[in-house]
């Protein structure tokens, strides 16, 4: 066989559009002449199926074996034609497109100017098309399951539905239950939805879904591998009590002798719990766990005669042999769905939260109010005899939300609604209350929320505009200090209690995620999405999904909505069983790579490694791609100066000769 | 020299966001000079910086390079890399003495047909008041 | 000042060493006021060592520059650390290497001489020609004492030390295993006059410099040889497939030539100098890359060679990058 390149150029009239302006007989005519083509025509339309036969019978006849098609954009039909060169036995990648209509007859009126434009174009792609590859799209198997990172309603939601759909499910939650900070919250709004009565069933259901396998207090260690195959390593961190033998009864934590001393986290510390603690009543798994860091036999080794659980334990479930465990296996793709967490008030030193012990933010009040929380829905602020019942109540936005001091620039999208919630709430329990509300603009967007914000108007819920400036005591009392800038006058206002409306920052442990599967972090510091608009549940590694407020600020319907959208994009893949990879990637020439690194830096996918290689007897580090996670940017390639990673199809060698027969055709 | 000098400038541009305006100012017809001889690359990003100096060296009169707006790249970063790079060998250019007219940048997004159509006048009408690129450029050799 | 007496007593422990190959500093070299790299192996070499206002050169280089022949069947290819002397500049092309990865720390024994900064040769040569005796040098407060065969002379610092010298940041090692005597204060002014007053010029005029250089170029690629950061196996301004530039000496392929050394250097120049010390022709090579240098510095805050954790410069980004001259 002959190895010289045998190229056929097509040049389409696309009815008039294109030879209207452009002289399609002299530019097939000024292409037959070019090096290496062996046929030059011109054609109507060459997407219609006359004028792909007419390049498949010349590929059988002529023997071509590469094909320039000068017509419209190839954004319109550069797979049309490729798979006209794979009907006629080519690889479709020995294709190259000259735009000659949106790039030069629909923008161009001079027929000389256009066509010698037209001719420039369809040299270059001829002087391109000479030196294309073979290339192959390769096809790489789903893992049939899903990892789930985070046990909240996000995730919840995301595991429910791909384990309807038939799929196994892993889900991993940090915290010895799932269901996360729904589960902290009384009511919802704005319909008012006890928060644990719609969410309880759901996490019921993923502990009992025959496909979900539910990790509690345990954490992802690693994941490494691509888009179908992900390799997941889980540490099962010790309960130090045999979860299949515990029935959930609590007699231990009855007997604990720290029983009531520690702070309950679930209860933003409110309420107190033993060493030895189910952290709510309607937790899942209903599995009791052991505090390594309080538990007397944990950290001194002794407790009193005998530590009490193992005693009071009828089952034999208490077991302080216990040992993390690591777990291994494989899934197709990954929801992270690790949520967020709330601003630490303490950073806005002049509202004196952490101070005063009647500042309190949003997610405490939210606990004094539940039914379920330490003080059983009684909202008094303080114990014995300092206990109180507060009369005058004022919230303030915006907490870590909208403010660059604290370099939180963005909106957290819930704080208004909760505000408006938690004081009807407080109305609701006290109605003798006077409760007010700073803000700097009330942001009611969601379905029912404006109709809910004119509801505790109504109630009688008086908003201040104003960003309150300091918070100080005075006697018994607090002074809200700010200014109404509606009605132009500074006031200062005795309160009682004083309500922080905190908003949602990304988690403190975000980065741990990003170092495992190198995602984006967007300038607020959560997750980034791979597109804003159009990819928003998408990350920039393929198979890797987002739901919820992981991904930014979210109110339940919005997470629940995403949650299901990461489902669905996840079960795309997992019910198409593969998963095709892009072919135009990059590639390494071993040989002179020296290792440096920068393309591994460069990479916004994670898609190259170094690995170390033998050559010839001394070892040598050099780049490689993982070819199922690169998606062919070349932005590697521009960035090494030993050119020795290359894009497919559009390497330097591509390319240069390219730009030599634009600058030759002046 | 001709009368009127037309230049030759080169322009690359990404495949997700200035070609596609560039597609886009075709679907609309809008009307600009035939001067910008566009080879498409996946990602600004992939653009070697020294393709600039090839292409000065090859007879381009200019050179542009075109991406989607920061924030905007269809594979996140490469834009920001794109314009670190750029920054650099735009600086380098100028300081050897090589006029600021003869590179461009710009991003411009697929729906920014008509930004497009303003960037090729702009530079076309830039690259004209420099003139032909004669510093550099490498002799024709007919072979 | 350096520790002579603490140089040999290190070096001769060092390469007594069996994890370490050898020991790579400057000797006196073979006439005038030039010096040759020493490579010891024996501790009894060491004896020869200098550290002198003479030694200009950068042996950087040769921690890339092994040629790695391949190992015969049945035998290890050599893993040894090799030890190495550097001045403060060269210490920062250490760590420029360590952030590309070019060389391992655990492969370096870095033996850091704090600098008063090191001699011009061809301001030494003009001010006493035809020397072809050995010279030795030592620094003096605000002098140089020159040994001649006439006897010592002591010559105003600013008078012949390097340019580079007279407005280094960093005298001394930013990073070291072993530091010969106490650290040298730092003077640390560095306005780019040379930069700035090029800048000053027109379009035109600059063109017309460089125009001038390039041409004298005879592009024998010593610039890119001494340099301790082209470490690239193949050089792809060596290659023919693809051809980035063509073999010819002239005004075109001599500016690609300048202009792509240039940039590969963008973000990574350390600022030693040697490109321009070995130039044949005199090409003012540091004021290209100076160009650069004082742009990564001014526009992304970025100091090469200074911090090995940092990220390369152009494999890392922020997204508030000014970008002014985007249309």
């Amino acid at each position: 066989m002959n190895n010289k390149p045998r190229i056929g150029v097509y040049v389409c009239h696309c009815g008039a559009n294109i030879a209207k302006t452009v002289d399609v007989e002299a530019v097939s005519e000024f292409a037959s002449h070019l090096p290496y083509v062996k046929v030059a025509r011109n054609y109507a339309y060459m997407c219609s199926d006359p004028g792909q036969l007419l390049i498949r019978e010349d590929i059988k006849n002529e023997g071509l074996t590469r094909v320039v098609v000068a017509s419209c954009s190839p954004r319109m039909h550069e797979l049309t034609f490729r798979k006209t060169l794979a009907a006629a036995g080519l690889n479709p990648y020995y294709l190259e497109m000259a735009n000659i209509r949106e790039h030069c007859s629909w923008v161009h009126t001079d027929r000389d100017e256009a066509t010698a434009k037209a001719k420039r174009l369809v040299y270059s792609a001829v002087a391109k098309a000479r030196l294309l590859e073979p290339l192959t799209e390769k096809e790489v198997e789903v893992e049939p399951s899903a990892l789930i990172v985070g046990g909240g309603i996000a995730g919840i939601q995301a595991a429910l539905d791909i384990a309807a759909a038939g799929f196994k499910v892993y889900m991993v939650e940090k915290t010895t239950s799932v269901g996360g900070k729904m589960s902290q919250l009384d009511k919802t709004f704005p319909t008012l939805d006890c928060s644990a009565c719609i969410l309880t069933p759901k996490m019921v259901d993923v502990a009992s879904h025959p496909n979900i396998e539910l990790m509690t207090y345990s954490k992802v260690e690693d994941i490494s591998g691509y888009v179908g195959n992900f390799d997941v390593k889980v540490r099962k961190k010790a309960r130090y009590v045999d979860m299949d033998k515990c029935t959930g009864c609590g007699a231990c934590a009855e007997e604990c002798r720290l029983r009531g001393t520690i702070p309950n986290d679930y209860d933003m510390g409110l309420g107190k719990r033993g060493a030895i603690y189910l952290p709510f009543p309607q937790a899942v798994p209903a599995k009791y766990t052991i505090d390594p860091d309080r538990c007397l036999m944990l950290t001194r080794g002794k407790c009193g005669k005998g530590p009490k659980c193992v005693e009071a334990c009828a089952v034999g479930a208490v077991n302080f042999e216990q040992e993390d465990e690591i777990v291994e296996f494989k899934v197709g793709t990954v929801i992270i769905a690790t949520g967020y967490e709330i601003f630490d008030a303490s950073k806005k030193p002049e509202y004196g939260y952490g101070q005063y012990p009647n500042v309190i933010n949003g997610l405490e009040l939210e606990r004094l109010v539940a039914a379920s929380g330490p003080t059983g829905g009684e909202i008094v602020i303080g114990k014995g005899d300092k206990a109180m019942v507060p009369k005058e109540v004022a919230f303030i936005s915006c907490v870590g939300s909208r403010d660059d001091s604290v370099d939180k620039p963005y909106c957290s999208r819930v704080c208004c609604m909760y505000s408006a919630k938690l004081a009807h709430l407080i109305l609701e329990k006290l109605p003798e209350a006077n409760v007010r509300i700073y803000y700097m603009d009330v942001r009611a967007f969601g379905k029912g929320y404006e109709e809910f914000y004119d509801r505790v108007r109504r109630e009688g819920v008086h908003y201040i505009r104003g960003n309150p400036s300091e918070i100080f005591k005075r006697g018994d009392k607090l002074v809200v200090k700010a200014e109404d800038t509606l009605a132009g006058r500074p006031l200062e206002d005795e309160v009682d209690l004083v309500v922080l409306a905190v908003g949602l920052e990304p988690r403190q442990d975000a980065r741990e995620i990003i170092d495992i599967l190198k995602l984006s972090q967007s300038a607020d510091g959560f997750y980034m999405e791979a597109h804003p608009k159009l990819a928003p549940v998408d990350t920039a590694t393929d198979g890797v999904y987002l739901a919820g407020c992981a991904q930014g600020p979210k109110d339940i319907p919005d997470t629940v909505a995403q949650a299901k959208g990461a489902a669905a994009s996840a079960l795309i893949l997992l019910s198409s069983g593969q998963v095709k990879v892009q072919a135009q990637i990059s590639i390494v020439d071993e040989s002179t790579c020296r290792g440096c690194g920068f393309c591994v830096e460069i990479c916004p996918y994670g898609a190259i490694e170094l690995v170390e290689i033998n050559r010839m007897g001394n070892m040598a580090q050099v780049a490689r791609v993982n070819e199922a996670l690169c998606k062919g940017c070349g932005a590697c390639a521009a960035g090494c100066l030993s050119g020795s990673i290359q894009q497919r199809s559009f390497k330097d060698q591509q390319i240069l000769p390219q730009i030599a027969v634009l600058g030759a055709m002046k | 020299m001709s009368e009127q000098f037309e230049p030759n400038v080169v322009a690359f541009l990404c495949n997700w966001c200035t070609y596609a305006g560039a597609d886009l100012a075709g679907t609309s017809r809008m009307h600009y000079e035939p001067n910008v001889n566009i080879i498409r690359v996946m990602c600004s990003g992939r653009v070697n910086p020294l393709f600039v100096v090839n292409a000065l060296q090859q007879g381009a009169d200019s050179v542009l390079v075109s991406g989607c707006h920061p924030g905007d790249c269809h594979y996140m970063e490469g834009n920001y890399y794109a314009r670190r790079r750029f920054t650099l060998m735009k600086e380098l250019l100028d300081y050897v003495g090589v006029d600021p007219q003869r590179f461009h940048m710009s991003w411009v997004s697929a729906s920014e047909g008509n930004k497009w159509k303003d960037v090729v006048g702009e530079v076309v009408k830039e690259t004209k008041e420099v003139g032909s690129f004669e510093q550099f450029q490498r002799d024709k050799i007919n072979w | 000042m350096a520790d002579l007496e603490k140089l040999i007593t290190v070096a001769k422990e060092t390469v007594s060493r069996d994890d370490v190959k050898h020991l790579i500093g400057w000797r006196q070299g073979t006439y005038g006021f030039r010096v040759s790299p020493h490579f010891i192996t024996e501790p009894e070499e060491a004896d020869k060592l200098i550290f002198s206002p003479l030694c200009n050169s950068n042996l950087v280089n040769y921690l890339t520059w092994v040629e790695k022949l391949p190992v015969p069947r049945g035998q290890e290819a050599d893993t040894r650390k090799v030890a190495l002397m550097v001045k403060g500049c060269d210490s920062r092309a250490v760590v420029q290497l360590l952030i590309e990865q070019g060389i391992k720390r655990e492969d370096v024994i870095v033996i850091g001489c704090p600098c008063e900064g090191v001699i011009d040769l061809a301001k030494a040569e003009e001010m006493f020609p035809n020397v072809l005796e050995q010279v030795e040098a030592r620094w003096d407060g605000e002098k140089i004492v020159f040994k001649l065969p006439d006897g010592e002379k002591a010559v105003p610092r600013e008078d012949v030390l390097a340019d580079k010298c007279l407005r280094c940041r960093y005298p001394n090692p930013v990073l070291s295993d072993v530091l010969l005597g106490d650290e040298v204060k730092t003077e640390g002014n560095d306005d780019y006059a040379d930069v700035d007053g090029m800048e000053e010029k027109t379009t035109k005029e600059r063109w017309a410099f460089w125009e001038e250089q390039f041409s004298s170029c005879i592009r024998c690629y010593s610039c890119r040889n001494v340099c301790p950061m082209c470490y690239c196996e193949d050089c792809i301004l060596d290659r023919l497939n693809p051809t980035w530039i063509n073999r010819s000496n002239n005004i075109s392929e001599n500016t690609a030539f300048h202009l792509a050394r240039a940039f590969h250097l963008a973000g990574r120049c350390i600022e030693c100098g040697e490109c321009e010390r070995v130039c044949p022709v005199n090409i003012p090579i540091m004021t290209l890359n100076r160009k650069l240098t004082k742009e990564v510095r001014e526009k992304f805050d970025y100091d090469p060679g200074t911090d090995p954790d940092s990220k390369p410069l152009q494999a890392s980004y922020l997204p508030n990058d000014q970008e002014n001259f985007i249309l």
